[in-house]
């Protein structure tokens, strides 16, 4: 009897981002963590007095806090060998032609300034620990839109006392290691506040590169969105691989006020090198909404769950995401919503494909406090085991305190099924061709909820090249 | 006897974010109670009677996968998650290994070694066991003989201020049938503890239906907890209904160990006031075209707790496998709190496992229907909840069991014995 071929999915292609140049004229300070290392990147971005106060408590905090045992493994990041600033060698621009050569070159050939040309209100570039470029329309400033680095906006006291009043609040350093460790040496990261009322019809984008061997990129984003506004952010991330960890441990605040809505897009495509411990919270006033749409396809390590804190009246999230795991990743992503008022309600879906010895692994949590009378959440999970030697696992909590309300949790595991292709076989389409078409439809709902641009690289990411399959 | 905490208990396999402290439970055991052994089991001599051992029929079952495996043994086992619980790729190439959890590395190990029993665990845990095997002071051994039809009862019942145990295991040969019984139950006004640990190894083509009551009273402790192993085949059959009791742990794992083998769970649970109810179900779908269904339903009432835990694990070479997992769950106060994590583990591809809850309160229809014939919706909640109970009533297995409900009934629902006449 012959082996039943199996259809053959190509892992994510990878060259588009996998280019690197060198760090002459970079600045890198002493992998480790110390307090004089966290007074130093405090220095360097004359800072004040509170922040720094603020970097050491969380240093002090990284160190007493244990790592989590629940995760993948993180042994192989051995902190000691993590330079957690790296200067390039440029300050911050706002045209292109002012970026250097090789700077320049890699943003052009991740497609950034021609997004930005096309369809961007503004767009902010990031190579290892700094921002190398910060632009946005006048049309958009005009509108009382303020978008720049969050290290710029420290400088200005109007800002300055926002951004004290909210930085890590949502995401507190105690709140796991990583968080703490973010504290301590963030740097670089956004600012961002749509006034009240103000509604922005393109997307502002946050490019994030993390260029150097061996060093950890740490960017905050700090979001606001009055009462009555509505932005869409989008944020991309890559990096060159290496036979050496590198980490990514940023950490993104939202504010959504009332009526307000953001939907924040991400497309994360770091190496297979990458330790992604990353961290994004939201927090929703009375008929708030937060939509987070969400692509993870790099990282050697992932721990990914961005988290809805629904505190108005009629405030809604949604999360709609896709995790592709190939060789040598093990991903772990997922969400979290808490149903902290009245009448809320969260939708999740997501998908997740393993394959090549992939580990992927959906986490989620909602839960419903006493105050969440009348709300609702659904979760959808669905994964697709694309070969035997991969695994998934789903693993959803759901812990509800309020009487009426409505929970309702679906997930399936599975492979492609027999009956599927058969269908398909029965009205003339070719095995191979019909696998292809069950593979792309079962990305496509998250795929649809992407700016074109995006869903296009999507697809160039997942390259679901189909072959074989006879049998 | 000094109090005494149960740490650690029915432990999640695949644990998640520990702020939810939904990982596992600490059972407290009270202080000052008596170490008693109100035990009664009912069984034919046929299945006393025997030289059989829980022990004896693992090892006869290990030496059967033994031989599998040695036919087997030109193929290695590469695949990348085994070369990294292996540690077998250091340095820059551990890049290209995916980096384990605890639990994947443990879970790989496991499959690798094949060691039916070290694989053997029971849903409340080792900790568990050891508490619940020391207040038995013995193990019980029922065993029916293959093709032999059985039947068995365990009665387990504590007075105030008493502490009470059994620890039962069953050996099933190939083809028999056995149906077991137990109850634990006590209506003591102050604290008592209850509680069970059966181990129960199942041979090919066996059937095993279990039925377990547990219509303690509110001011008693009672831990209810079980190990399954399933030869090719074997079919098994568990009701749990968790009626009464001021903590309940209720704990459940089953080796799928032979092709073809089933499960099937069916929970139905009702607490009340600040009773509290947690439930473990690990499933591990070892052999191919094995089937496991897991469906709980249940009613909370006043500020009771609960926390179901269940894992539907499919484990790699459990080809054609199928595991389901679905909860209800009507909360029919304020002031509940309900906890509910389904977990798939999957590592292999050609398995379908599918998990679902529901969680909320009486349907906008049903409260419809209701007031229509002049039922309020706190009326309507409390049909639900007489109705979890007369459905215990009708479908006790016993007389005795029977009487357990009807008076856990009368003190729940007014008038709950004329209701039912």
């Amino acid at each position: 009897m012959m082996a039943k071929n199996r259809t053959e999915v190509a892992d994510i292609d990878r060259s588009l981002y996998d280019f690197s140049y060198g760090e002459e004229g970079f600045e890198r300070l002493d992998a480790g963590l110390t307090p004089d290392i966290v007074r130093e990147i405090s220095e360097r971005k004359n800072e004040p007095a509170w922040m720094l106060e603020r970097r050491l408590k969380s240093l002090e905090i990284y160190h007493r806090t244990p790592n989590p045992t629940w995760g993948p493994g993180i042994d192989g990041l051995d902190m000691d060998h993590i330079v957690t600033y790296v200067k390039p060698n440029t300050d911050q621009k706002n045209d292109w032609e002012s970026v250097p050569d090789d700077i320049k070159n890699t943003f052009e050939r991740l497609g950034i300034p021609e997004a930005e040309r096309s369809y961007l209100a503004g767009v902010g570039a990031q190579y290892d620990s700094e921002l190398v470029y910060h632009n946005m329309q006048d049309t958009a400033a005009k509108m009382g839109i303020v978008y720049s680095g969050i290290e710029e906006a420290l400088q200005v006291p109007e800002w300055e006392a926002m951004i004290r009043d909210k930085f890590m609040t949502l995401i507190p350093p105690t709140d796991h290691k990583f968080a703490a460790l973010h504290g301590a040496v963030w740097s670089g990261g956004s600012f961002v506040y749509v006034p009240k009322g103000v509604k922005l019809d393109f997307p502002l984008q946050s490019y994030f590169r993390l260029n150097a061997a061996g060093a950890g990129q740490f960017e905050h984003t700090l979001i606001i969105v009055e009462d009555d506004a509505d932005l869409h952010f989008i944020e991309g991330c890559s990096a060159p691989k290496y036979n050496v960890a590198n980490l990514h441990a940023g950490a993104v605040e939202l504010f959504v006020g009332k009526r307000a809505h953001l939907r924040y897009s991400t497309i994360e495509n770091w190496s297979k090198n990458m330790y992604n411990l990353n961290t994004k919270r939201a927090r929703c006033e009375e008929e708030g909404e937060i939509e987070w749409i969400s692509g993870s396809f790099g990282s050697h390590v992932g721990y990914l769950y961005p988290m809805s804190v629904l505190s108005g009246r009629k405030s809604r999230s949604s999360f709609t995401g896709i995790t592709f795991a190939g060789a040598g990743q093990n991903l772990d992503t997922g969400c979290k919503v808490v149903l902290g008022a009245p009448d809320t309600t969260a939708s999740i879906e997501t998908k997740s494909i393993s394959k090549g010895g992939g580990i992927s692994t959906f986490r989620s949590s909602i839960v419903a406090t006493p105050a969440a009378e009348g709300s609702a959440a659904s979760v959808s999970c669905q994964s697709l085991m694309l070969d035997d030697i991969s695994r998934s696992d789903t693993i959803p909590a759901m812990d509800i305190r309020a009487k009426n309300v409505d929970i309702g949790h679906e997930a399936t595991i599975g492979r492609i099924g027999d009956d599927k292709i058969f269908y398909l076989m029965s009205r003339g389409i070719s095995e191979e061709e019909a696998r292809t078409m069950i593979v792309n439809g079962f990305a496509n709902p998250v795929s649809k909820e992407l700016p074109l641009e995006y869903a296009i690289e999507m697809n160039n990411l997942i390259k679901l090249e189909m072959e074989g399959a006879i049998g | 006897m000094d109090s005494l905490t149960i740490r650690n208990a029915s432990a999640m396999p695949a644990p998640t974010w520990s702020w939810l402290k939904m990982n596992s439970v600490d059972i407290e055991v009270p202080e000052g109670l008596e170490r008693t052994c109100r035990v009664e089991i009912e069984a034919s001599e046929a299945l006393t009677d025997n030289m059989k051992s829980f022990e004896g029929a693992l090892a006869e079952l290990q030496g059967r996968q033994n031989e599998a495996r040695a036919a087997d043994s030109a193929a290695t086992d590469d695949r990348a998650v085994a070369r990294a619980a292996r540690g077998a790729d250091q340095g820059a190439a551990d890049l290209d290994t995916p980096a384990l959890s605890a639990y994947e590395r443990s879970a790989v190990l496991s499959e690798l070694a094949g060691d039916v029993a070290r694989d053997f665990e029971t849903g409340v845990g080792t900790n568990a066991r050891s508490y619940l095997n020391f207040l038995a002071g013995g193990t019980v051994v029922l065993a029916a003989k293959e093709g032999a039809v059985e039947e068995a009862a365990i009665r387990v019942t504590a007075n105030a201020g008493e502490t009470s145990g059994a620890s039962i295991d069953v050996v099933c040969a190939p083809d028999s049938e056995l149906k077991l019984t137990l109850s634990l139950d006590s209506d003591a006004a102050d604290p008592a503890f209850v509680g069970s640990t059966l181990r129960i190894f199942a041979g090919a083509r066996a059937r095993v239906d279990i039925v377990v009551y547990v219509t303690g009273s509110d001011a008693v402790t009672a831990v209810e907890d079980s190990g399954f192993v399933l030869d090719e085949g074997a079919r098994v059959s568990v009701r749990h209904v968790v009626l009464g009791g001021k903590f309940t742990a209720t704990g459940l794992a089953a080796d799928l160990r032979g092709d073809h083998a089933r499960i099937d769970v069916d929970t139905s649970y009702l607490a009340g006031g600040t009773e509290q109810r947690d439930f473990n179900y690990v499933i591990r779908h070892r052999g191919r075209k094995t089937v496991s269904n897991m469906d709980a339903n249940g009613v909370l009432t006043g500020t009771s707790k609960k926390c179901l835990r269940g894992t539907i694990d499919l484990i790699h070479g459990a080809k054609g496998a199928e595991g389901n997992e679905r909860e209800t769950v009507l909360l029919a106060s304020k002031g509940v709190d309900n906890k509910t994590i389904p977990s798939i583990l999957c590592d292999e591809d050609d398995v379908a496992g599918n998990h679902g809850a529901t969680i909320g309160h009486v349907r906008p229809e049903q409260l419809f229907y209701a007031a229509c014939r002049g039922l309020s919706q706190e009326q309507t909640e409390a049909l639900f909840l007489s109705a979890k109970l007369e459905e215990a009533v009708l479908t006790a297995p016993t007389d005795e069991i029977r009487t357990n409900v009807v008076r856990l009934g009368n003190q729940i629902v007014p008038n709950f014995e004329e209701e039912i006449a």
